[in-house]
């Protein structure tokens, strides 16, 4: 049970005695703690991002790393294409189309594929947008793959073609030094 | 009967009061796991390509024009070497792997950044990668050319190694 931490002066009108100093409880100081948590505040609003391109790693997948960096074009709208060893996924919604042996041997899937990439470029383009195709792939994954992919693409009408990286300032990491 | 103001009053006024700290403390707790959680700790770049398109031939071009034009350059990544050919030069530039899957890169920049030297009106490259090269392997190469000033890269699709046509 808590105690109260006035107690009444009986002796002196009946009005309210402070405690002793040596009885009073230390308030924690919690003004560093603050200063603290107002510099994260400052340093994490610097440093986020709300462009939702910037922050769409494929989980799973390693991506190779660049210094330079382009931006989509203007009124470009990106469609996204994941590239994995095991698997293909499509869109931002990451649907399934099938493995990579599935897209270069079975019709049925390319073609599915195809219109899809028909009925998405036909889209951006009735929305005065330009289409562009934005390649997410395995740093491990042979060109074969993506030479099909990027030629399929153009079948769709997608002329601007992205690939997408991880952006480094340090170009010794790139040149494997 | 009036009596002066009560000596805690007095010291009240006098003392200066401590902020209440504990609303601030109460949004720092929201709003730091929030931005923890919405914070970009990779940053994704984007490499853009161009995909050859047929030209027009250009038979009424007078010689003087053609003479201006840049040097095509072309880069070929192949399973163990770089090489690179420019346009109207014989000799054809090898680049060597380090060791067994190493390439070397930093030769392959060394030799972009003399290409532009000589070849300062020329902004593309035509890439012509092996289909048993990795993704990294391309990506890297794409990124040096265009760190050296090359900012157009040409994907070249068609698997005819033409520059050894000569």
């Amino acid at each position: 049970m808590n105690t109260l931490s006035v107690k009444v002066n009986r002796s002196s009108g009946g009005g309210f005695q402070h405690r002793k100093r040596g009885n009073k409880t230390k308030d924690l100081n919690i003004t560093s703690l603050i200063d603290i948590l107002t510099i994260l505040l400052v340093f994490m609003i610097k440093n986020i991002s709300m462009d939702s391109t910037r922050k769409n790693a494929p989980e799973g997948m390693l991506l190779p790393t660049t210094i330079t960096t382009n931006e989509l074009i203007e009124s470009g709208k990106a469609v996204y294409l994941k590239i994995y060893p095991d698997r293909i996924l499509y869109g931002t919604e990451s649907m399934r189309v099938g493995s990579l042996q599935d897209f270069l041997n079975k019709p049925e899937i390319r073609n599915s594929l195809l219109r899809l990439l028909q009925m998405e470029s036909r889209a951006i383009i009735s929305g005065n947008s330009k289409p562009c195709l934005l390649i997410q792939a395995d740093k491990e994954l042979p060109c074969l793959y993506i030479t099909e992919f990027i030629k399929f693409s153009a079948q769709a009408s997608f002329a601007n073609i992205y690939f997408s990286a991880i952006h480094t300032d340090n170009k010794s990491e790139v040149l494997g030094l | 009967m009036a009596y002066g103001p009560s000596k805690n009053r007095s010291r009240s006024q006098s003392e200066p009061r401590e902020p209440n700290l504990i609303p601030i403390m109460n949004l720092f707790i929201v709003i730091i796991p929030m931005l923890m959680t919405i914070m970009v700790t990779v940053h994704l770049a984007m490499i853009e390509i161009t995909l050859p398109t047929d030209s027009a031939g250009g038979g009424d071009e007078d010689t003087e024009q053609l003479e201006d034009l840049p040097k095509v350059i072309t880069l070929a990544l192949l399973p163990d070497r770089f090489e690179i050919l420019v346009e109207g030069v014989e000799d054809i530039i090898t680049i060597p792997q380090t060791s067994a899957g190493k390439y070397d890169y930093f030769m392959l920049d060394s030799n972009m950044a003399l290409l532009k030297d000589s070849n300062e009106n020329q902004g593309t490259i035509d890439l012509l990668p092996d289909p048993t090269v990795k993704f990294d392997t391309l990506l890297r190469s794409i990124d040096i050319c265009k760190s050296n000033n090359f900012p157009n890269i040409k994907y070249l699709t068609s698997s005819t190694k033409y520059y050894k046509a000569k």
